[in-house]
């Protein structure tokens, strides 16, 4: 039977949320706080061994000769798996596009500085590395490809040699009359733009522990794991497996940001778990092989971008070439990256046509791994630029220029150019709070003083769109099949009428069992500490993906949601049984079931419960006795891309206006934040304490992105960022004090009106923080192409204007 | 990233732990704070055969004043070193370099003795060491010795300590009132390695001109560098605004090599240096003209 | 194989007796050899501050001690600042009221370093907050939460002391 599920807060069987939309504090904290929480790097099982994996260090090279004996004999050692352990038993890396995935442990030819070519298993990890010492092995380096365009270039060198190219992927999008849009334009702005690698760096590095069955020939793994069951499908994949003898059990972890990575090490320790008979094996990447050797890079990309504008200041088509460099394999999935802008392309505005012409490119470098926002943030970067530029030549300030470009808000759902359906939005709204709480005319009036005194102070008026709650669809281009992503959640109601919600997912931070709680209590008209959220595996849980794509909120609010619903069905039904009526008759609200019209017929949700599983005399015959229900959720409408990649993908389009005060050090090149103020609007908030943490640690990240974090590559693509002295994640002294508001434009397409927002500021925070500081350096007459806008490069800039 | 293997030794006298350093076999190394050699030895970047404990040596934790000066032991740590109300009152430049050195967490272990023989070149100790025109004080197998500090430091993370021998103590003269000082320093985070920095200590005669200017800069260079040629164009000019900037400009100008990273290249950091002194100079020659030696 | 070495430390009021190889971390000794895996491991280079315990009342980056150099202290780790029925300490508390926390894989960190700050300066300047937490890094919320959670914490504990404590629901 069809269930609906509710779509705004009011829709609810209550007559006042006690808990969804409100600031409630998190269940997971307690455990979390006082250290009882069982991370990866914590679980500890019977006869479990330890692994450590020696790496390549050359970027490019043939393996001549390696010998593990030495290592096999030292006491404490259990099994040293090698390439060809890897060719043996397993297939290469499922990868996007298809086809560029490699074996886990290199056999014969070294690809990047720190790809797998031996692992040990031992007693301890201290005696697992003292064994890799022991390992001997002979390299023939050959030349290495560090350059994208050199890796494009006749007769270079090739990092897969049977691919025939290092060109993974090169496509023309064309969305509209682009071409004459541009010939009729009254300005046509172009620029190019450089965005270097950053990635996720959670504080907890990725973790597994591998238990190769022997006997039955299946395969558990524990681990630090953001997408349990498409991990396990990957291990299956590799592993010839059938895919129910998989099983995941992913723990809570420490933060993932979609740069966990981990297939890696997760199959060598499966391979070393099969060389020692059984054993449980555990690799804990270390933070030196998770910022070189880990998923931990993302966004290497080279830009030239082009903007048509009219004579009334409308931009009337964007033209955006890119050039990404994904490292030596597609293992990472990072090709998705350059595919997920289709559902934003465009940004707020009403910008009718667009061309994308995207060429994925193979170097020996790390292969590329997702990080939050997986594409946009760069892509936002360079749209924002381009529209002060245009706002810049045409003399109109750039939160005006916004203003008249933004999609008005009568006008949603709105369809952009490459084919994604905008749910709603009030984008003016938005704007006017942003300006509001920055009191922007007295910024401007403050710049200008500074600038009399001689200062660089520069401030960025910055829009994006937040899209979310993901579907597959939207990396069809890049190779991706499938459409849907669904969602599961369990609810069921005990004999006493207490909650238990089971779900397949683990926490990362973002708090969904609090969120899962929250929905349940109001539903069902109990307190939250009434609700128990449990985790199942994957071989048990319902069909899950977990956090991912700012869609865990929303998804697991309609899976949740669902499962009441049908529970409320089947739970009516029997109240009107006992209650001798029609169930038309039975109205859900406050945690009664009661008869409409009759003040007092009424029996509690436990009341209920327990009548259904204890007194079956009661019932009639074939009604089902379980207070409980599985509901899968996926977004409904998604469609199949077309020839140009068109579809119907992300759900929500959450948007933000982000303004931004930097003063730049002309002496030294140091960017000093000013001030930072925040709108956003991200539909109904569930829970707004989590959003606001999400918002405030993803404009940190998007600090981090524009300003410090980089990982750098010499010309023969050795990695010069091995440690956190050099790849520099903010402190709190490098995040100034956020201020934010919000707007509440309801989704007419999620349960409860919710968007996705888990991946938040880090769209828009770039854009915004470049935006102020080439609005600091326009009157020097130079811009910053360039990310990270390091002290160094920003001095550099500004010395040369000197002359 | 696990130490490989080492045996360890914790001496109670420094007699201990240089017979230990002199019998072993094979490279041996001392362990102060921790906060630079268990990194390396983390990494497997260091992999002493032995490592020699400092830390229960007795009576290498002290701050004494004596004659002008203050000696302070070698296993002294930058927190006590930071709440010493004798420093901060009567060698502040100390005192600032040492509030600028990492975090809280890291100057509870963190000693001086180990900063001076570590000689990290972006390191704010030695530079500071330099500038004050400390002494260090050297046991080893074939006796005590005093090292000045200009001495010490000899190249990068090389220091004038022979095998065996052990740095014991650091002595640093005592600011009079009217002694001027400036400390300045740029990194990328708060709390980080510097890219470059400056110490800078210099008095006023009685003409009200810069005397005694003694700039070591950090950051810049395999060692702390003295530019002469700034200091020579300091010394016997009235303090200004103008002075400073040409200072600074002669200082980017006089650094010989400056080092290259992925956060600085050698020009920047020659640009920085200058902008350094420039600041360190300025700060020095208004505590001077305040006639404060002590903290501004 | 290196000798191994008697220690004895007290960790969050029990004494431990264990021999170690003299390379162990005192990290990895407190993880292992104790099963007190509250203290986690960020980069083992002595960064991040995850990994930060209290040794004879210092907060100190673990990863960056050998466990041989514990020997007589007296220690605390993150499991040792609730109450034994578990109630929270007012930081912990905090940190809760404040959303000081998403993944917590940093927290236990952010927590002894917190403790260590206002068990010896009750009223501490922004800028002495600033410079113990500039020493903790964290990935997830951004920090603004976690300097809310400080001062938050510091009124309580500043109650406590007064005896106008409230009793937490």
């Amino acid at each position: 039977m069809a269930i609906e599920i509710p779509k705004r807060l009011e829709d609810l069987p209550t007559s006042a949320p006690r808990w969804v939309g409100r600031r409630v504090e998190r269940k997971e904290d307690a455990a979390l706080l006082t250290g009882r929480t069982q991370f990866i790097e914590d679980v500890v099982l019977p006869g479990m061994l330890h692994c450590a994996i020696l790496r390549s260090p050359f970027p490019h090279a043939r393996i001549a000769k390696l010998d593990a004996t030495d290592a096999e004999a030292q006491p404490g050692v259990v099994a040293v798996v090698t390439g060809e352990d890897a060719l043996r038993w397993s297939q290469p890396a499922a990868s996007a596009p298809e086809g560029w995935g490699t074996h886990c442990l290199a056999s014969s030819l070294v690809r990047f500085v720190g790809e797998p070519v031996a692992a040990v298993a031992a007693t301890s990890r201290y005696v697992a590395e003292d064994a890799l010492e022991r390992i001997v092995v002979d390299y023939d380096p050959l030349d290495p490809i560090a350059n994208p365009f050199a890796a494009m270039e006749e007769g270079s060198p090739l990092v897969i040699e049977e691919k025939g190219t290092n060109v993974m992927m090169q496509r023309l999008f064309t969305w509209g009359a682009v071409d004459e849009a541009f010939a009729k334009a009254a300005h046509v702005f172009t620029e190019k733009f450089r965005w270097n690698r950053v990635g996720a760096n959670p504080t907890e590095t990725f973790g597994a522990i591998c238990e190769w069955d022997p006997m039955s020939l299946d395969l558990t793994v524990y681990g630090s794991i953001q997408a349990a069951s498409f991990f396990a499908l990957g291990r299956a994949a590799t592993f010839g497996l059938p895919s129910n003898k998989v099983n995941v059990k992913s723990q809570p972890h420490g933060g993932s940001f979609g740069g966990k990575g981990g297939t890696r090490g997760t199959d060598i320790a499966c391979l070393l778990s099969r060389k020692a008979g059984g054993r449980p094996v555990k690799w804990i990447e270390d933070r030196m092989e998770y910022l070189t050797s880990g998923g931990s890079q993302a966004w290497d990309r080279h830009y030239e971008v082009s903007l048509a504008v009219d004579a009334d200041a409308q931009a009337t088509g964007l033209r955006v070439k890119l050039v990404d460099d994904l490292g030596a394999t597609g293992e990472g999935y990072a090709a998705i990256s350059a595919a997920k802008p289709l559902a934003a392309f465009t940004g707020p505005y009403t910008i009718p046509v667009a061309e994308y012409d995207l060429t994925l490119v193979a170097t020996n470098k790390l292969p590329a791994f997702p990080y939050r926002g997986f594409g946009p943030p760069p892509h936002f970067f360079v749209l924002e630029q381009m529209m002060d530029i245009a706002a810049r030549d045409l003399d109109i300030d750039p939160a005006e220029f916004r203003r008249r470009n933004f999609i008005p808000s009568d006008q949603f759902p709105y369809t952009i150019p490459s084919g994604n359906e905008y749910d709603s939005g009030s984008y003016e709204e938005v704007l006017d709070k942003a300006l509001a709480l920055a009191g922007y005319a007295d910024l401007r009036a403050k710049q200008a003083e500074a600038r009399e005194e001689g200062r660089i102070v520069g401030i960025g008026v910055a829009s994006a769109i937040e899209p979310g709650v993901f579907d597959w669809n939207a990396y069809r281009t890049v190779g991706v099949p499938g459409i849907g992503v669904p969602e599961g959640a369990t609810v069921s109601i005990d004999i006493l009428g207490m909650i238990t919600v089971r779900v397949g997912f683990s926490l990362e931070g973002q708090g969904q069992y609090t969120l899962a709680s929250q929905l349940v209590a109001d539903y069902f008209g109990t307190d939250i500490a009434a609700v128990r959220v449990v985790q199942l595996d994957t071989q048990s849980a319902p069909p899950s993906f977990g956090p991912g794509g700012s869609r865990l909120g929303v998804a697991i609010t309609g899976a949740v949601l669902g499962a009441c619903e049908r529970i409320r069905e089947k739970m009516s039904a029997v109240t009107a049984v006992l209650m001798q009526t029609e169930p038309d008759k039975i109205q859900l609200l406050d945690g009664k079931f009661a008869v409409v019209g009759m003040p007092g017929a009424e029996m509690s949700v436990a009341e209920v419960a327990g009548t259904m599983l204890a007194r079956s005399d009661l019932l009639p015959p074939g009604i089902d006795p379980r207070p409980e229900a599985t509901h899968v959720w996926t977004a409904a409408g998604r469609t199949e891309p077309d020839d140009q990649g068109r579809a119907k993908s992300y759900l929500t389009a959450a948007q933000a206006v982000h303004v931004v005060m930097v003063e730049i050090d002309r002496d030294t090149g140091v960017v000093e934040i000013l001030k930072y103020c925040l709108a956003d609007d991200c539909g109904t908030r569930l829970n707004p304490l989590i959003v606001q943490g999400q918002t405030e640690g993803s404009v940190a990240q998007g600090i981090g992105a524009a300003l410090f974090e980089e990982y750098v590559y010499d010309e023969d693509a050795q990695p010069l960022t091995a440690t956190f002295m050099d790849y520099l994640i903010p402190t709190i002294n490098e995040i100034p004090p956020t201020e934010q508001t919000e707007v509440v434009t309801p989704s007419p397409f999620t349960p409860l009106g919710a968007k996705g927002c888990g991946e938040g500021a880090i769209h828009t925070t770039p854009a915004a923080v470049m935006c102020a500081v080439n609005d600091a350096l326009a009157p020097l007459g130079t811009m910053a192409r360039e990310v990270p806008a390091a002290p160094n490069r920003v001095w550099n800039l500004i010395r040369a204007t000197q002359g | 990233m696990k130490p490989a293997p080492f045996e360890y030794l914790a001496p109670t006298t420094i007699g201990e732990a240089i017979t230990a350093l002199q019998e072993f076999d094979g490279e041996a190394k001392l362990l102060a704070g921790g906060q630079s050699l268990m990194p390396m030895l983390n990494m497997r970047l260091a992999r002493p055969g032995l490592v020699v404990d400092l830390g229960r040596v007795q009576d290498l934790d002290y701050i004494r004043e004596s004659d002008g000066h203050l000696a302070i032991g070698a296993m002294t740590t930058k927190r006590t070193l930071e709440r010493s109300p004798l420093v901060q009152n009567r060698q502040p430049l100390l005192h600032a370099a040492t509030v600028s050195i990492g975090h809280p967490q890291i100057r509870n272990r963190g000693t001086i003795g180990g900063s001076m023989a570590q000689a990290d070149p972006a390191a704010e100790y030695p530079a500071t060491a330099v500038a004050l025109e400390a002494t260090l004080r050297v046991i080893g197998p074939t006796g005590d010795r005093i090292v000045p500090a200009e001495d010490f430091f000899v190249t990068y993370l090389t220091t004038a300590l022979e095998p065996g021998e052990v740095l014991t103590e650091v002595t640093v003269p005592m600011f009079e009132a009217k002694t001027g000082w400036g400390f300045s320093e740029i990194s990328r985070r708060h709390g980080d390695f510097a890219m470059a920095g400056a110490a800078v200590t210099l008095s006023l005669d009685a003409a009200g001109c810069c005397a005694e200017p003694r700039i070591a800069l950090f950051g810049v260079g395999p060692t702390p560098v003295r530019p002469r040629g700034a200091e020579d164009a300091v010394r016997g000019e009235q303090p200004s605004d103008l002075l400073c900037q040409n200072a600074g400009r002669q200082v980017s100008e006089e650094i010989d090599e400056p080092l290259s990273d992925v956060h600085a290249s050698a020009d920047y950091r020659r640009n920085l240096a200058g902008v350094m002194a420039r600041q360190a100079l300025s700060d020095a020659m208004a505590r001077a003209t305040a006639g404060r030696g002590g903290r501004a | 194989m290196t000798q191994m070495r008697p220690i004895r430390l007290t960790v969050n009021g029990v004494a431990y007796e264990a021999p170690v190889e003299p390379r162990t971390t005192l990290a990895d000794f407190l993880r292992a050899d104790l099963e007190l895996t509250g203290t986690h491991l960020g980069c083992e280079h002595g960064v991040c501050g995850i990994c930060t315990v209290l040794v004879d009342g210092q907060a100190v980056r673990s990863c960056l001690m050998l466990a041989v150099q514990a020997d007589g202290a007296n220690l605390m780790t993150v499991e040792g600042l609730a109450g034994p029925d578990g109630k929270l300490h007012p930081i912990q508390q905090a940190f809760v009221e404040e959303h000081g926390l998403q993944c917590g894989f940093c927290t236990p960190g952010f927590l002894i370093a917190i403790y260590e700050l206002l068990e010896n300066n009750p009223s501490p300047s922004e800028a002495e907050i600033l410079d113990v937490l500039g020493g903790q890094i964290c990935r997830c919320t951004g920090y603004q939460s976690i300097l809310r959670a400080v001062h938050s914490a510091a009124a309580k504990l500043g109650a406590v002391r007064s005896g106008t404590a409230q009793e937490s629901a």
